[in-house]
């Protein structure tokens, strides 16, 4: 029996190429998964002060990393319906290891935001017991409980083709364990054909959409519904935010993508070459528009009364580095020409360091968003820090590791790769 | 009674049903203010003296602990999870001789903002007037704390809840008509619990009989609130948080951001149809394919 099981694991340990550095990579990200665990684990010990650098600001940066990874959630189900939902073939490349980082996104999401529960478990039931409809953040976890549940399925959907393909090549363990993957009994079922019918993908596309926008309207509102917040309160949120789940789900795609071929040194294949280029245009645009919002928001906020001390924080005060440097010039107005030139220049690098710097300055920007709208109206003298405590540090960064991670192994042994299959 | 007569009638019962109904859930101050039941609590900083016994009384009725010198006379203290009533001295911007003690705590508004965006309905506003977080259900996510005008209701990092006055809703209900812990503990009556309408009556009587410039913090602030303040001056020259003379996060407001919000996302969704179908003619050069669905 242990021979056999010592067989067994042998060939799958084999099957997995031993370089060095996904060694390499994968132990540093699951140290670095290790850290989220130990914060966590003190924050049962001790407190949940330790997560906290002031007692004023009660939502700071595991809230804003929540929002980052559930609107990158988001973004990422917009592009790939683009595909199988409203039928544009060249975007059905990148179906499978987009709705893959969409799944993962969401799901590290919410651990991060579940950490930062006081009680995660009672959430769950009187979520079920005593709902209140007038309360956007019900209605935000209940769409994302949604949410997940139909982008599991888009992903199973997506790719189970090539499980049952992987699971007819491969032998011994591996078959069965793709085979189970796949669910491969459900084929001699009734259920099977209907599996393989493109229509209930793009049904599943369509309600993973849905309860996606919804959910992610119902965040935005959850923040602009709060009047007592001058910087949150008003439709200009859930509106904007729907505009940059846009731009960091095509941000996240690219970098992810590119940067997962070049780690790899593998070819990019001709097709998908042509969809980054496309990708890479529609997000300049999308970067503009972006920019455009945001000078409204600046512009209006200076001319209402309540919203001025707020928005001063951004132009002139504390926020002010983090806003010009990284909000406007990193994330917003440099990458437009970078990727304009990239696209005129067919340079897959330029594109990857543009979406990068996106990403950089998404996640500064829902930083900020998040902790500087709380500074007015209760806090006279200014916060006494205005960056995150050592162990929401900690924590933020193994929470980020552990979707690396979760990300190197899909690449590793789930289908991925930007193909086409007919 | 023919039956096109029946049929009106009945068409104008279930309107007038949907519209009581709409009524009663999106928010109706005149009805909720008019109610002569619910108790309300009076807080004189005129003749209040500082000498914080009820923050004390409040400790020890509802065991919260001591957290470091608030008990100490003149120290400026934060409402905690640990002290849901506090006295600050508070010195009036425009006459900086004039001084209050200012006894502060949860306002208890007649439409809690706190109790529209608790997403699992922990927080209530029970008929007597007191707003209670039922902390057996709180799931520490701190909504509340966002959506409250005076950040009242804090975050209890122990145990992992939000706490604030309850208005000693556990004492009001008692045989003998106990009043709330704060009140009873008042040296001076500077605190005083009643019926509501009989809290406004003797609160507008004071500031009738005082100089003018006096002002009852609490008939207008975040809707009309059952805990009234009388102060000296306006709360804004105290440097006191100013609620809008509105109720905060009205239902209505609710309605209209989100509206906006699905709006946007149906135009999101129609560009993202219009972009499919402007360039759905390259996918067929591009690959040669023709333009359907493949499995």
């Amino acid at each position: 029996m242990a021979t056999r099981t010592k067989k067994h694991l042998d060939i799958i340990f084999n099957r997995i190429e031993r370089t060095q550095s996904f060694y390499v990579w994968v132990s540093i990200l699951v140290a670095v998964s290790g850290l989220a665990l130990y914060a966590i684990l003190m924050s049962l010990i001790y407190s949940l002060e330790i997560f906290e650098f002031s007692a004023q600001v009660i939502w700071a940066t595991m809230v804003s990393n929540y929002v980052f990874l559930v609107v990158s959630s988001t973004g990422l189900c917009i592009v790939t319906s683009l595909g199988h939902v409203f039928g544009m073939q060249r975007y059905e490349l990148i179906g499978r290891r987009g709705v893959f980082l969409a799944l993962i996104t969401i799901i590290f999401g919410m651990i991060s935001i579940g950490a930062h529960l006081g009680h995660p478990e009672r959430a769950m039931i009187f979520n079920l017991l005593t709902p209140n409809f007038l309360s956007a953040m019900w209605w935000m976890g209940t769409l994302y409980s949604f949410y997940i549940v139909f982008i599991a399925i888009e992903y199973w959907l997506l790719a189970r083709p090539e499980l049952i393909e992987r699971s007819d090549q491969a032998q011994g363990p591996e078959k069965i364990i793709y085979g189970i993957m796949a669910f491969r009994q459900l084929d001699r079922l009734k259920i099977g054909p209907v599996l393989k019918n493109h229509k209930l993908l793009q049904f599943i596309g369509a309600a993973a959409l849905i309860s996606g926008l919804s959910a992610h309207n119902t965040l935005g509102a959850l923040f602009g519904h709060i009047e007592a917040r001058p910087l949150w309160h008003g439709s200009y949120y859930p509106i904007y935010f729907l505009l940059s789940a846009s731009f960091c789900g095509y941000a996240l795609l690219l970098a992810v993508s590119i940067a997962s071929y070049k780690i790899k040194k593998e070819e990019i294949p001709e097709d998908y070459q042509s969809l980054i280029f496309e990708m890479a245009q529609v997000l300049a645009l999308l970067l503009s528009a972006g920019l455009l919002f945001t000078a409204y928001k600046m512009g209006f906020g200076l001319f209402t009364p309540e919203k001025v001390k707020p928005i001063m924080l951004f132009l002139k005060g504390p926020f002010s580095q983090a806003f010009w440097l990284f909000e406007i010039a990193i994330g917003t107005v440099l990458p437009i020409p970078i990727l304009l030139w990239a696209t005129k220049q067919k340079n897959i690098i330029g594109v990857l360091i543009a979406s990068v710097m996106v990403l950089v300055g998404v996640y500064v920007m829902r930083y900020d968003f998040v902790v500087a709208a709380q500074v007015y109206p209760v806090i006279k003298n200014g916060l006494p820090s205005y960056l995150p405590a050592f162990m929401e540090v900690l924590f933020i960064g193994g929470v980020l590791g552990a979707l690396f991670l979760t990300y190197v192994l899909g690449e590793k042994f789930l289908p991925l790769k930007e193909e086409h299959h007919h | 009674m023919n039956k096109a007569t029946k049929n009106i009638r009945r068409r104008d019962f279930l309107k007038l049903l949907a519209g009581a109904y709409a009524y009663a859930t999106l928010g109706s101050p005149g009805l909720a203010g008019a109610q002569t039941t619910r108790y309300g609590k009076l807080a004189d900083t005129t003749r209040c003296i500082g000498c914080k016994r009820c923050m004390s009384a409040c400790k020890r009725w509802n065991k919260l602990e001591v957290e470091r010198n608030e008990l100490v006379s003149d120290r400026e203290t934060d409402l905690s999870a640990q002290n849901w009533v506090v006295v600050n001295l508070r010195a009036d911007a425009k006459n900086v001789t004039q001084r209050i003690y200012e006894h502060w705590a949860c306002q208890h508004c007649i439409q809690p903002a706190c109790a529209g965006v608790c997403p699992v309905k922990a927080i209530t506003k029970l008929p007597m007037g007191n707003v209670v977080i039922n902390e057996k259900k709180c799931i520490g996510c701190r909504y509340c704390y966002q959506a409250c005008p005076y950040k009242v209701p804090r975050f209890d990092f122990e145990k992992r809840v939000t706490r604030k006055c309850h208005l000693c809703y556990d004492r009001i209900p008692l045989l003998n008509y106990m009043k709330p812990a704060c009140v009873e503990a008042c040296p001076v009556e500077a605190l005083s619990f009643g019926y509501k309408h009989e809290i406004i009556l003797e609160a507008k009587k004071r500031i009738y009989k005082e100089k003018s410039g006096r002002y009852i913090l609490g008939l207008k602030e975040a809707g009309g609130t059952d805990m009234l303040t009388i102060l000296p001056t306006k709360p804004k020259d105290l440097g006191l948080v100013v609620a809008p003379q509105k109720v905060v996060n009205h239902n209505m407001d609710k309605l209209r951001i989100t509206g906006a919000g699905f709006m946007g996302a149906s135009v999101l969704a129609g560009l993202m149809y219009t972009y499919a179908s402007l360039t759905r003619k390259n996918t067929k050069d591009d690959y040669g394919n023709p333009d359907k669905e493949t499995s």
